[in-house]
């Protein structure tokens, strides 16, 4: 086996753990849990039964998005317009991917052909899940127009439909094939959901892939990335999009259930007689999410799970799915069981097999030491004479570019790779982040990106934490304790606070906090 | 494979009064050397040849490059104008800072050289002439330049060490390394690293006497111990509010210790806030500078000039009170895992075509490991104190396939934590775990994944075809 491929697979590994989730990493370097197909030679032909979608069921969706400066946390970066393409579900409501309205400052929908306008607000958006919906904010906006049929049935091997729009607001029509079908990471959040991969040449025409995916005249699906190399569209599908939109009426959708459990194949035959296996098929646990529907249930590292209720797994973790064929068992555990609902896990523990029921749950993220993505969210950030505090985050490191992890600060990229190694109050990690200098941080301009222990003798875990213990200085310092060098820095509390008007107006600071 | 070694200047000035006595006591060093790849740690190397200066000192012995002999197998010494080579050998060598003493067999060799004598540090901006064999011709080549700054510098040899180095500025070459640097006759500098032409123009360094000094003092009683460490980190104390903060007037002087660092030499001594005002009677400026009668150095100096055992006083500020400690100084042992070694054998353990060795810097290097918790753990191995819970970090180095480790794939690189619930801090706790006999062998690493098991009568079994398969010489060493 050629060496680098193992460490590919590791790092992904990694990765796959730290984001805590059930999103199992196998399937980034192997299709065998996918069914898949090869496109038959067969002339694709729109059936007449169904009449086709008109320009009446979709809208162009305008949204121009402006996300916060992560190492200059008290202004954003340049805005930036996406333009894609929404489908009317009913009731005057839009649905889009989540990704195209992330850090949206003002969204607009344009009918395609009248080209009128109006303004439209976020009533729900999952970044798990990357999906949104708009509520125009002009209540008549989408009155006379007509919502597309949601019960699109589709398989591998059947054509699909992408929508796009001319200039001239006439539909484009492009026919692919579903060439394959399995559970495969989403792109803000990197949760494990069913995905369509549909083989279509595409032109890039509205500003992003945002388009629906439509059969037999019903919506089948959301574009959500496209591979022009290969030819090759994401599609989120229906029993995603049913689900999201399933979920009630939070303004945030309360997320996917996940299982919070990482695993690895049970390929190993030595492994599998160790451990007492001696069915063919099931995975080994490596980890438990702390706080997670698992952990409540009480698995732990080291069972096998067998099957799940009552599906066996085979020894990648993929059962043999009624509709999609053999497809990951994560499936079942986010997307087919609705938050609160159970599923049964067939487990082998010290060579007994058990029944264990689990309930359920999204992941708690409350405790988050360093969030994955930060989308809508202003960042919290606290100014004591020039020394900028932000609390750790990967969008924090994503700031040092796409090569971040090796570039990006060590402490700071082991923080957050392995933050659920943590214990459990360890709370949010607060970063130095740099230095706007002045007189009273002279001789400390060198430092930045240092994690912070104290201030003033009092534990710091949040910026609250340390805005609050900046009120107490102690012998007339702001003293703070650092976890690495230089150990201790010192600012006069005084005058800091003298200066402070000062340097806001020096470096343009809106403000010097944002709790 | 002809390698010029990394830098010697050698210089041949015609105008210049000493230049004949200077001739005599030059020496080009042809090494043949063997580089042992952390790869294939069981096989001896390749073998490369390179050509390096040195020049003859007193006792009928020859300093050059510890980086000119390092690994070295077979080493001929030839004299400008004599042909005949002459084969030589390490009497000493020290990777810390460089340096090397060589020792030839046919003491005939010595007949017709004058030794040369060491000087002191050169004036900044005063001129200095540098001789040895660059590229661009097989005879002695000098070029000449002046001081350009005197300051402390990483010594690249071993990556690691710091110690004061002279830049000058003179044309500097692959194969300059190990000739002598020389103002009014005598000796200032040895020459020994520069940059390559693309990063930055006419800087060249010189190893400067008080280096070269150090090190034939500390061979006298017939073997080179490491340089000494104080094992802390400081920090320049400019800012008015810690100045005030610490209990100390406006007058620059003073650092603050930022980390002691464990099992160093100020372990238990020092601690991190701790302000240093004096060290042996010098005062400590706030940038960490002393004045010395050449000019001004970091007080590091002070313990550099030191061995082992020897002691430092401090007077320190604690608590805003002066008072005055003695430091013992010794090894650095933990931090000698982050540089490069030479003269080593890789160390390894092979059970089931798994190859467990420790990731020091040479299996960095040869490896360039990804693992984000591997590379962690070796670049805050001292600072974080991880050498406590793992005096070195054994990894999965290498997988020899085999259907008995088909699935070991996923955890090259890992860090190993447990054999059969032993725990794993050293390469001699792995040997020792396989030595136990054990139905079933249960690895489990520090990465996230399940244990790596290995049923022992499936590696009995394959163990002779493993070697055969692979050419494996030896299934452990354990000894450098």
């Amino acid at each position: 086996m050629n060496p680098l491929h193992h460490i590919v697979v590791f790092l992904i590994l990694l990765q796959a753990s730290v984001l805590g989730g059930t999103f199992q990493p196998r399937f980034l370097h192997s299709k065998s849990s996918s069914a898949t197909t090869t496109p038959s030679p067969v002339p694709i032909l729109e059936t007449s039964l169904f009449p086709q979608v008109t320009t009446q069921s979709v809208i162009r969706v305008n949204s121009t998005n402006q996300a916060y400066d992560y190492q200059s946390p008290w202004q954003k970066k340049t805005p930036y317009g996406r333009r894609g393409i929404g489908v009317l579900i009913g009731e005057g409501r839009i649905l889009t991917t989540a990704d195209l309205i992330a850090n949206s400052n003002f969204i607009e929908l344009e009918k395609a052909a009248t080209a009128e306008k109006s303004t439209a607000v976020v009533e729900r958006i999952d970044y798990e899940c990357n999906l949104a919906v708009l509520r125009p904010t002009n209540a008549s906006f989408l009155d006379g127009m007509a919502p597309l049929a949601l019960d699109g049935k589709i398989s591998i091997g059947d054509s699909a439909t992408v929508l796009q729009l001319e200039p001239n607001g006439e539909l484009a029509r492009t026919t692919g094939r579903i060439s394959s079908i399995s559970v495969a990471p989403y792109p803000l959040e990197n949760v494990g959901l069913l995905v369509f991969k549909l083989s279509t040449p595409l032109q890039q025409r509205d500003g992003s892939y945002t388009l629906p995916a439509v059969r037999d005249g019903r919506l089948v699906g959301l574009l959500m990335r496209y591979d022009a190399r290969n030819q090759t569209a994401d599609i989120i599908p229906m029993p995603v999009i049913s689900r999201f939109l399933d979920s009630g009426n939070l303004i945030i959708h309360p997320g996917f259930p996940r299982l919070g459990v990482s695993y690895a194949p049970l390929r190993d035959p030595q492994l599998r007689r160790y451990i007492g296996l001696n069915e063919p098929g099931g995975i080994y646990v490596t980890k438990v999410t702390p706080k997670s529907s698992a952990a409540a249930a009480g698995l732990r590292e080291g069972d096998a799970i067998l099957a799940v209720n009552g599906r066996p797994l085979d020894q990648e973790g993929n059962y043999e799915d009624a509709d999609y064929g053999k497809i990951l068992f994560s499936h079942i555990t986010n997307t087919l069981t609705p938050a609160g609902g159970k599923v049964a896990l067939k487990i082998l523990r010290a060579g007994k097999i058990e029944v264990v029921s689990v309930q359920m749950q999204p992941l708690d993220r409350s405790g988050t030491t360093s969030p994955s993505y930060l989308a809508d969210q202003a960042p919290p950030y606290f100014i004591l004479g020039g020394m900028v505090f932000v609390e750790l985050s990967r969008p924090y490191l994503q700031e040092w570019g796409p090569d971040w992890a090796k570039s990006a600060p060590q402490r700071l990229v082991n923080y957050d790779a392995f933050q659920d190694e943590l214990p459990a109050d360890r709370g949010k990690i607060v970063v130095l982040s740099q230095i706007l200098p002045s007189p009273d941080t002279l001789g400390y301009d060198h430092i930045d990106n240092v994690v912070v222990k104290e201030l003033n003798g009092r534990p710091v875990k949040s910026i609250a934490d340390l805005a609050e213990a900046a009120k107490h200085p102690v012998d007339g310092f702001q003293k703070i304790e650092l976890e690495e060098d230089p150990k201790w820095l010192f600012l006069d509390a005084a005058s800091i606070e003298a200066n402070r008007a000062q340097l806001m107006k020096h470096y343009a600071l809106p403000a010097t906090e944002r709790l | 494979m002809t390698r010029l070694l990394p830098l010697v200047f050698a210089l041949c000035l015609s105008a210049w009064a000493h230049a004949a006595p200077i001739a005599d006591s030059l020496v080009r060093i042809e090494a043949t050397s063997q580089e042992p790849n952390y790869k294939t740690p069981w096989s001896p190397g390749e073998v490369i040849s390179g050509v390096g200066a040195g020049f003859v000192i007193d006792g009928d012995r020859i300093m050059t490059n510890a980086h000119v002999v390092s690994n070295a197998r077979f080493l001929t010494v030839s004299k400008e104008g004599d042909p005949k080579p002459y084969t030589a050998r390490v009497l000493h060598i020290a990777h810390d800072c460089d340096l090397a003493l060589l020792k030839v067999d046919n003491v005939e060799f010595f007949n017709g050289t004058t030794p040369l004598e060491f000087g002191g540090l050169p004036e900044i901006e005063s001129l200095v002439s540098v001789y040895g064999y660059p590229i661009g011709g097989k005879r002695l080549s000098v070029t000449r330049g002046i001081v350009s700054r005197i300051d402390f510098q990483t010594y690249t040899h071993s990556g690691m060490d710091s110690h004061l180095a002279i830049q000058i500025d003179a044309a500097i070459n692959p194969g300059n390394s190990g000739g002598p640097v020389m103002q009014n006759g005598k000796v200032v500098g040895v020459a020994f690293q520069g940059y390559s032409g693309d990063v930055a123009q006419n800087v060249g360094y010189m190893i400067p006497v008080p280096v070269a000094e150090r090190f034939l003092k500390d061979v006298e009683d017939g073997k080179y111990d490491r340089y000494i460490d104080l094992a802390i980190s400081y920090q320049n104390l400019f800012n008015p509010a810690a100045r005030r903060a610490l209990g100390l007037e406006d007058d620059d002087s003073g650092v603050m210790v930022g980390a002691v660092y464990g099992g160093g030499s100020s372990d238990g001594i020092l601690r991190p806030g701790d302000v240093l005002l004096e060290i042996d009677g010098y005062p400590i400026a706030s940038d960490g500078s002393i004045r010395l009668q050449n000019g001004v150095v970091p007080f590091t100096e002070i313990v550099e000039r030191k061995f082992r055992r020897e002691k430092a006083r401090l007077v320190i500020l604690r608590d805003k009170k002066k008072q005055t400690i003695e430091v013992p100084l010794d090894d650095p042992w933990p931090f000698t895992l982050q540089g490069n070694a030479y003269d080593e054998k890789p160390r390894f353990v092979i059970f089931g075509g798994l190859v467990f060795q420790p990731a020091d810097r040479n299996f960095l290097n040869d490896h360039a490991p990804t693992n984000q918790r591997l590379n962690f753990s070796f670049d805050f191995f001292v600072e974080d104190g991880i050498y406590r819970d793992r005096e070195e970090l054994v990894v999965l180095g290498n997988i020899l396939p085999d259907p008995v480790n088909a699935h070991a794939g996923d955890f090259r690189y890992s860090l190993i934590n447990e054999i059969n619930g032993h725990r794993i801090r050293n390469l001699h706790d792995v040997a020792e775990a396989f030595a136990r006999p054990e139905e079933y062998f249960v690895i489990k690493t520090a990465d996230v994944g399940p244990p790596i098991v290995l049923d022992s009568k499936a590696v009995q079994a394959a163990r002779k075809n493993i070697l055969k398969r692979y050419g494996v010489t030896s299934e452990q060493n354990l000894e450098k």
